[in-house]
């Protein structure tokens, strides 16, 4: 969206300086935007992690014990399951993505869409794991309202979660343009944009993972 | 700085200074007389309060000049450097003077640091808790309402009493503390974030639930058999403007007498319920178990009446006819405590039941 | 507008004035209704405020009988204030001003600029229709939990949660228009305008930016956990499931005090632009004046646990320092704001009288919070009126006359009318008096123990002549709006044609048409310095 408005710029009546300006190059003005935006995304999951460590900080079972993940929930989040096969998913992701933006930085069209739609797709399973993981805990007994531990691990997740969506609907519309022949070597911010925000995403599940599973 | 362009006519230079000598007598007119009083605290009753009142003085004499330096500068320059009709070329044009520039960094730095200090040394004394103060009290700010226990030297409670306002003609519903001694309050709150606050101790303290706060103080001798409105600091809902308490300052001997009277009737058995209908009312989560109660026309009748909230939270049992009037006040009990509420009867109708304390508690009570 | 000549695509599809307007991405258009929305909520919330001072004007509850009600009514009024008037007005006319100061033909983004501003009115209804749906929120506009979580005599009904949504639309509303501002800064600026070269105004709105582009989003993470405890059973604020009370404060005011930043650094911006064109010289320490707003972005991400020192649960010292080193940048603005006019000529047009009423009014503002930095002070007068003397005068007293310099120095470039001097002055008159008449006694009420938010106090506790000035000053102010009010609607139509330039103002936006056309600029002059219209202006006379 961001490199649409961009590119829409009504250029023919504009016989003015600022375009001009930004045309002499540095970064564009839509990675710029989207580093912004990601520094704001940065701040906001900021707020949630320290709520976690306060929150587990203070933690104190109903028996005086301190103890994190609470006993009865230790069991049920084993990192060597389900999640490390998503972990894994979601980093292979990134990388095909990376393959997406080196081939159409050369101009490989076949490359940059065969990259992006696995990236898309892995994105697509991440998610439904997620949804499984989510109903695999359900089961157990641990939802957002049971407790200290069930409020931080379901906030944090889900909200990535959430993240990850808006990613994967943004990797959909790439795609989507990609297979339409809007891209080229000297004209994807688009794509450029939209895999930093995908990088994020998966850098903070990767700091999820192992804050919630291993610390 | 640079010369100004032009000499100004002289009448322009002395009604601008005049005008700014004037204001500033005038602002330290209302400074020197009792005007000015109003900006300051009010006197201070405790060792820890005279304190911050000495920091304040200070800070206050430092922003007042402040204040009139900068104020008299805006004064001056706008009295004197209006545009005349034959200021036709542009004033020097000075885009700024790296030493005085520096002089206005360094000098408010030195101000601040100075009022950095002075104030760090006030806190460490006014915020010291000590390890073995004269008196403890543990006071519990509950929706909406006070209670404070007094506690042995081992923090074991020995008396407790619910606090409303202070009632002069009876003596009872504040904090009385004697003069001349530490006491130490310890904060608790089983509800919602409220703050003590005595206006002449010139301290607040958050009470926080889940978490108890400490602080200290010493009333001064000269201030036995006086009185002190105190009221919760921090917005805690629909009652936070009646949650008031009074400090009562009393002598070490009128301390002991108050005391002992109270640790009595805390101790006293509930009196025993009278012959005739009696009603078993419970209270939980800020809730009457009954909607609606009933009872005969004309004859006494009494509320068995269980008090299942944490302690700090206060309920009773009070009654309202259909004008709105209260027919029956009985005092509030604390949470985790009962109590035999003994009413005169009531002629036939619909009346209401309620809660004093908490306004979503009601009910309907039909005599017939 | 008429400047079709220079935009003749745009002829081809009009579709009527008022479509235009609501699907417009022009930088101006949208700076104007960023503006009117503003100004409707600053109705809204004055009325609010009104409704407060009249049922604290004598001891007693007269006008409103419930509590709650009156809760409410400050409530809204904070919030009303701070999230859909100071902070959007002054994003408003950074929308309006930065682009056309750095000779840019529009914001980075503007369909992203127009979505900022729609979610405004939006995030406004939400709030408002909490009046209409049983209640609004009514616990401060810090909503502290406990009391804004649910559940009886806390905040039950759905008035917090419209609350929340409400402030995370708006939010969300800002950080969008922080990136916009940050992106055009940094790449749209002419040739020639370098960053040691842009106005003042621009400046403050970049470091304005910078501190909504990394606040804001603790915010909104504070807000979505409050509502996650509020309606999923979560525990993070419940200090009887295992959360804590006090964590909400920090992660709340670490954004609220850079808030106060945002609501103040682009009044100080406009005042930059202003006290110099009416004073014929250039701002006095331009660069010192730029170090001392970064320096004040810095620090104002360290100090936010001043409004807890209360709490017992912060360490003071480390705050309290912080905070007194705040008053030092603002210190140095202030003499460079006061030596900008000295040996100058100053013209007493209404935006200058405005911005001398910033100054002034800020000063008290600045001095009095330099009490609370010192922390026995603070537990003096933490949550006591003098808090609430306090922040008027920085918001209000600031924030608030400067704003209004602001819209009279550039309404005549938006509409190319001028407003009328006359009335600018009863307003000005009007307003400096009632707003000294409603705060200053603040300060008394406060010392002398009165607390903020309480519906009604003793009537023999000495409150009670304090708080009929304040009332009756408050009144003043209401009736201050309306000289303005019936001075915009005059002036639009018959107002004084303004030209380009009618202030002789130094900055680019006076270098085009008013109202500028589409795209803003035919041509710009050279860029040389800060002031390149005066630059121009003065080569021109051969100065």
């Amino acid at each position: 969206m961001t490199a649409d408005s961009h590119a829409l710029a009504p250029v023919e009546h504009t016989p003015i300086a600022g375009l001009a300006h930004d045309a002499r190059g540095g970064i564009s003005n839509p990675i710029l935007g989207m580093l912004l935006f990601i520094t704001s995304e940065v701040m906001f999951f900021a707020g949630l992690f320290a709520a976690y460590f306060s929150t587990r900080a203070n933690f104190v079972d109903a028996n005086g014990v301190k103890e994190w993940p609470p006993s009865q929930f230790a069991e049920i989040l084993n990192p060597f399951s389900l999640i490390l096969v998503a972990t894994v998913i979601l980093v292979l992701s990134s990388v095909t993505l990376q393959m997406a933006i080196w081939a159409i930085r050369k101009d490989d069209r076949r490359g940059f869409l065969r990259n992006m739609a696995v990236t898309f797709i892995l994105g697509i399973v991440f998610l439904l794991l997620q949804a499984y993981d989510y109903s695999l805990l359900f089961e157990d007994g641990l939802t957002i309202g049971s407790g200290p531990f069930g409020t931080t691990y379901f906030t944090l997740t889900g909200f990535h979660g959430a993240h990850v969506f808006g990613g994967v609907i943004m990797l959909g519309v790439v795609l989507y343009r990609g297979m339409t022949g809007q891209f080229s070597s000297r004209h994807h911010d688009a794509v450029e944009a939209a895999s930093l925000y995908w990088h994020f995403v998966d850098v903070v599940w990767i700091l999820l993972f192992t804050i919630l599973y291993f610390l | 700085m640079s010369t100004s362009p032009r000499k100004r006519p002289a009448p322009d230079v002395l009604i601008a200074g005049l005008v700014v000598v004037i204001l500033v007598a005038l602002v330290l007119a209302v400074f020197l007389t009792g005007w000015g009083k109003t900006l300051y605290p009010p006197d201070a009753v405790t060792q820890q309060a005279r304190d911050v009142r000495g920091l304040y003085d200070i800070v206050f004499a430092i922003g007042v000049a402040i204040f009139l330096l900068v104020e008299g500068l805006i004064v001056w320059s706008v009295l004197r450097y209006r545009r005349r009709p034959t200021d036709t070329e542009l004033p020097a044009q000075t885009h700024g003077n790296n030493l005085v520039e520096v002089i206005w960094t360094v000098i408010p730095t030195a101000i601040v640091l100075y009022m950095f200090v002075i104030s760090w040394q006030t806190l460490n004394y006014v915020d010291a808790v000590s390890a073995s103060p004269d008196i403890r009290i543990h006071a519990i700010a509950g929706q909406f309402q006070w209670q404070f226990e007094y506690l042995d030297r081992d923090g074991k409670k020995v008396a407790s009493q619910l606090a409303p306002a202070y009632d002069a003609e009876t003596g009872a519903g504040g904090m009385a503390v004697p003069v001349g001694r530490s006491v130490q309050v310890t904060l608790d709150s089983p509800d919602v974030i409220h703050a003590f606050y005595v206006p002449r101790f010139l301290f607040k303290r958050d009470v926080i639930p889940g978490q108890t706060n400490t602080f200290e103080f010493t009333v001064d001798a000269a201030e036995a058999g006086q009185v002190f409105r105190g009221q919760c600091a921090e917005l805690c809902g629909t009652g936070h403007r009646s949650m008031l308490f009074s400090v009562i300052a009393l002598s070490q001997s009128d301390y002991d007498t108050w005391l002992k009277a109270l640790i009595e009737k805390s101790n006293a058995t509930p009196a025993p319920l009278p012959s005739g209908t009696v009603l078993n009312v419970t209270a939980e989560g800020i809730k009457f178990d009954a909607a609606s109660l009933e009872v005969p026309a004309d004859a006494p009748f009494a509320i068995a009446f269980s008090n299942k909230d944490p302690a700090g939270v206060p309920h009773d049992v009070d009654i309202r006819d259909s004008s709105g009037t209260v027919v029956e006040n009985q005092e509030t009990i604390n949470g985790g405590t009962s109590a035999n509420y003994a009413y005169t009867p009531l002629p036939a109708g619909t009346y209401m039941f309620f809660c004093s304390i908490h306004a979503n508690m009601t009910g309907t009570l039909t005599v017939k | 507008m008429a400047t079709h000549a220079l935009n003749p695509a745009a002829a081809t599809y009009s579709r009527g004035r008022l479509y235009e307007w609501l699907t417009t991405t022009d930088h101006k258009k949208i700076g104007i209704m960023y503006v009117i929305n503003s100004f409707l909520f600053f109705l809204i919330g004055g009325v609010l405020a009104l409704v407060v001072r009249t049922e604290l004007a004598a001891p007693g509850l007269q006008f409103l009988t419930d509590e709650h009600v009156y809760n409410q009514m400050f409530t809204m009024h904070a919030t009303m204030m701070i999230f859909l008037f100071v902070i959007p007005m002054l994003a408003g006319l950074g929308n309006y001003i930065v682009p056309l100061q750095i000779g840019a033909p529009d914001m980075a983004f503007p369909r992203i600029n127009a979505l900022s501003l729609w979610m405004l009115p939006l995030g406004g209804i939400l709030l408002v229709s909490s009046f209409f749906t049983g209640g609004t929120a009514a616990a401060g506009w810090t909503s502290y939990p406990p009391l804004s979580l649910d559940g009886p005599l806390k905040s039950p009904g759905s008035g917090q949660d419209l609350w929340i949504v409400s402030l995370v639309l708006i939010g969300t509303s800002s950080i969008l228009g922080a990136i916009n501002f940050l992106v055009t800064i940094f790449k749209m600026r002419a040739p020639g305008m370098t960053l040691f070269r842009m106005p003042i105004m621009v400046w403050t709105v970049l470091v304005t930016s910078v501190l909504v582009l990394m606040a804001t989003p603790v915010i909104t993470s504070a807000l979505v956990m409050l509502f996650i405890d509020r309606n999923y059973g979560g525990t993070f604020f419940d200090p009887f499931g295992g959360g804590s009370a006090v964590l909400y404060q920090n992660i709340f005011w670490f954004y609220s005090h850079p808030a106060v930043y945002v609501m103040i650094l682009p009044a100080m911006g406009v005042i930059s632009e202003v006290l110099p064109v009416f004073s014929r010289k250039p701002l006095f320490g331009y660069k010192a004046f730029i170090f001392a707003t970064a320096g004040i972005g810095a620090l104002g991400f360290s100090v936010w646990a001043h409004h807890m020192f209360t709490t017992g649960s912060v360490f003071l010292p480390f705050f309290s320092l912080l905070t007194f080193l705040i008053a030092v940048p603002t210190g140095v603005k202030m003499f460079n704001w006061v030596f900008t006019l000295f040996r100058g000529q100053l013209t007493f047009s209404t935006p200058l009288i405005f911005a001398i009423g910033f100054l002034s009014m800020f000063l008290i503002g600045g001095i009095n919070g330099a009490f609370s930095a010192s922390v026995p002070v603070d537990f003096a007068l933490h949550d006591t009126y003098w808090v609430v003397a306090h922040i008027h005068y920085v918001l209000f007293g600031g924030s608030v006359f400067g704003i209004f310099a602001g819209l009279y120095y550039w309404f005549p470039k938006m509409f190319g009318r001028m407003l009328d001097e006359g009335l600018g002055k009863v307003h000005f008159v009007l307003m400096f008096i009632g707003f000294n008449l409603t705060f200053f006694p603040m300060h008394m009420l406060g010392l002398q123990g009165m607390p903020r938010r309480i519906a009604d106090y003793a009537s023999d506790a000495g409150w009670n002549d304090w708080n009929m000035a304040a009332t009756i000053g408050g009144f003043l102010i209401a009736a201050s709006i309306l000289p303005f009010i019936w001075n915009v609607f005059v002036s639009l139509r018959n107002g004084k044609i303004a030209g380009d330039d009618p202030w002789e103002g130094n900055t680019l936006e006076w270098a085009t048409a008013s109202p500028p056309p589409p795209y803003n600029f035919d041509h710009l002059p050279e860029i040389r310095s800060e002031r390149p219209v005066f630059d121009a202006r003065h080569a021109q006379t051969g100065h």
